[in-house]
């Protein structure tokens, strides 16, 4: 299986601050890949990177065998990107916003894409109201929904269910497990284990912006291990 | 007001700025200020063969009364000034849900704590620097620091009548309107026929050359009376007008499709028309500031014959129609778009064709002002200096603070680089409007070199890269 994202020696430093300490791995196309970290870990500066939002200090990334540093807005035309703490912009409808992302994407059949999204994650009675009055977990779905509208082959997701209530959770759950079984990749990031071990087929873990394990969940629970438990001896001890 | 909150605001308004740009070069904006005027101060003796020293002082009255017009209309934009200023933070004024505290008051508080910033960034600075150099350049220092005063009651009667005027509009924009058209045609018609000296009417002016009680009484009701009724019947929340709206970004995109980037300009308009106070922004941010100096020229332009209003007034409405700029930008973010396949330079042109666009209004008030003036056969060179001051200082705006202009302005390096780019040519586009208009027929030779700033702006701020994790 092909390599879909790549990064040797990554290396992210704010001032005294080394947010992500000489990080390298790789994700695997058709994979879901958690990467789990306490707060302040660098799970966000880490998207950031791969997705060329900012540039690392040190270190090279590789995503769809395109040079991150050299690309950074052919990578964003090719992924879908949910940032954690983006909202859209205030004074565009829910509807406007997926048309604004369409046209800047170059997506054709607008309102068949939109009607799928409205429908899909149950808020087709929002589409004509101003992104400013929708609830958390409505500007959370309309974030879902602009990064997939063009079919991306890897999708990078930044506390992915957050604000969403159990019913859209699931959808979203067995829409993710679908989408990576069509041969599409996702990335996330998340504190919440139990999101993690319950879809994810690899998990890396991050602390103090250092990579403390990477590995498939299958093998985690061939050692009758939960991953709550080894993530806390992990983040704690250093060794599981 | 409670003391408490006004410091804790007036702290944290430091450290959102200080936070942005650094302690010392914010901290050294006020002194740069000073030193500016202080240096502007020197070239005044050279107006003096054009206009006396006492219609300079008029001018200065009826600039800072301007400058009131300019910041006081927060009683129209009321949360959402905060909002496009300082984004999605946590501020106290945010707070009235947590604190035990009315909206009111802590709008109060706000209100009250950035007319002291102001004082403190721009008012006492301009002051200063002008009133220490009159030893040098022959102006009475005693009637010049008498002027400081008046020039302060300048300042606070356009705050009060804007801040006044924008609570009207808020509770009611067609009657502001209609008000606005009634005093504007009432000013235009009778303003060669007035029985009394037409310098009265700008009346802290008046109380430099003559102090009496009566005139410090009206100066007294007119600050206290409107800034008082405007306080009391402030509108902090918005009623939502309405939950629902047409889908209108493809409709408006699809009009203006001749553009490149069709939908970002939309956008741009979508953010105007539906965010609070709506209109109002542009009547006073622009639109108002605009028919003032036009009035204020109509009217003195008698006064000064020698000079011709409408090449002055090309010039103001040059400047004024660049900070169309900092409006457009003020709504947006680029973090809303560094996720999506979008360039900083991207953005930075969609809003300089909206900024044309909107610029449309200034083309029709100039010809317009031109022969309300009677002055259409100097349209020509006021038309040539409006399009090369409009492009060229928002081709500096762009340089030096990108899609930022309203936080990095403040920066003092920023700040300094800006006047030392866009000063001296204003400087020499009034004295050459001043000694022949048709000098101005040549100024479109800048607007190449403005197109090569843009591009190098287009470079720079794509490779720019934000702070924060």
């Amino acid at each position: 299986m092909d390599n879909v994202l790549e990064m040797i020696n990554l290396t992210k430093k704010f001032g005294d601050l080394t947010a992500v300490n000489n990080v390298s791995f790789s994700v695997k196309k058709g994979e879901l890949f958690g990467l789990l970290g306490p707060n302040g870990s660098g799970k966000t500066t880490m998207i950031k990177m791969l997705t060329g939002q900012i540039k690392p200090n040190k270190g090279s990334i590789k995503v769809l065998d395109l040079d991150v540093l050299k690309n950074p807005i052919k990578i964003r035309e090719k992924v879908g990107i949910i940032p954690e703490q983006e909202t859209p912009p205030s004074f565009l409808t829910a509807q406007e916003y997926l048309e604004f992302v369409a046209k800047i994407r170059k997506i054709s059949n607008l309102e068949e894409i939109c009607d799928k999204w409205f429908k899909l994650l149950k808020f087709e009675d929002q589409r004509n109201a101003l992104c400013k009055d929708l609830s958390r977990g409505t500007r959370q779905k309309l974030m879902f929904a602009q990064a997939f509208l063009h079919k991306p082959q890897l999708v990078f997701i930044d506390e992915p269910l957050i604000n969403l209530d159990p019913i859209i959770q699931r959808t979203l759950k067995d829409f993710l497990l679908d989408y990576i079984n069509h041969g599409n990749t996702i990335f996330f990031s998340t504190h919440v284990l139990d999101i993690a071990e319950e879809i994810c087929t690899q998990i890396g873990i991050l602390d103090k912006g250092v990579l403390l394990h990477i590995g498939s969940i299958q093998e985690l629970k061939k050692t009758k291990q939960h991953l709550e438990s080894f993530f806390l001896k992990l983040v704690k001890d250093g060794e599981p | 007001m409670t003391l408490e909150i006004l410091k804790a605001m007036i702290k944290e308004e430091w450290r959102l700025h200080t936070s942005l740009i650094g302690v010392r070069l914010f901290a050294f904006f006020p002194l740069l200020i000073f030193f500016i005027c202080f240096i502007a101060s020197f070239f005044l003796p050279y107006f003096r063969s054009i206009i006396t020293t006492s219609q300079m002082f008029l001018y200065a009255h009826y600039l800072l009364i301007l400058f009131g017009v300019r910041i006081g209309a927060f009683g129209l934009f009321g949360k959402e000034v905060m909002n496009r200023r300082f984004g999605q933070a946590s501020l106290i004024a945010y707070s009235s849900r947590t604190f035990p505290l009315s909206e009111r008051r802590l709008f109060l508080n706000f209100f009250v704590k950035d007319i002291i910033y102001y004082l403190f960034l721009w008012l006492i600075p301009i002051i200063l620097g002008f009133l220490i150099a009159t030893p040098f350049i022959g102006i009475n220092t005693v009637s010049a620091f008498f002027a400081c005063g008046t020039l302060f009651l300048s300042f606070l009667l356009g705050l009060s009548i804007v801040f006044f005027l924008s609570t009207l509009y808020a509770h009611s924009s067609k009657f502001l309107i209609l008000l606005l058209v009634v005093i504007g045609i009432t000013v235009l018609i009778f303003s060669k026929n007035l029985p009394f000296d037409i310098k009265t009417l700008v009346i802290p002016y008046s109380i430099f050359y003559q102090i009496t009680f009566k005139k410090i009484l009206l100066i007294t009701l007119l600050i206290i009376v409107p800034a008082a009724l405007s306080l009391f019947f402030i509108k902090v929340d918005y009623p939502e007008r309405k939950k629902q709206y047409k889908n209108s970004l493809i409709d408006i995109s699809n009009k203006i499709r001749f553009t490149v980037l069709a939908h970002y300009v939309a956008k741009d308009f979508l953010d105007l028309k539906r965010s609070e106070g709506g209109v109002g922004k542009i009547i006073f941010q622009f639109l108002f500031p605009v028919a003032l100096t036009w009035m204020f020229l109509s009217i003195f332009s008698e006064l000064i014959p020698s000079v011709k209003a409408i090449m002055i007034f090309s010039i103001f409405i040059g400047i004024v129609s660049s900070s169309i700029y900092n409006m457009l930008t003020a709504f947006d973010s680029f973090n809303s778009y560094m996720f999506l396949p979008v360039t900083v330079s991207t953005i930075i042109k969609s809003k300089l064709i909206s900024f044309l666009i909107f610029n449309i209004i200034s083309f029709v008030i100039l010809i317009i002002a031109s022969i309300s003036m009677n002055q259409l056969f100097y349209f020509l060179p006021a038309l040539f200096s409006f399009i090369t001051i409009s492009f060229y200082s928002l081709s500096m705006t762009v340089y030096f603070a990108g899609l930022h202009p309203s936080t990095f302005l403040y920066n003092l390096k920023i700040f300094s680089q800006y006047i030392v780019a866009v000063g001296p040519l204003l400087f020499i586009f009034t004295i050459a409007s001043i000694i022949n208009p048709f000098f101005m027929l040549i100024s479109p030779v800048l607007i190449l070199p403005s197109l090569y700033i843009l591009k190098k702006s287009y470079k720079k701020w794509d490779n720019w890269q934000p702070l924060g994790f």
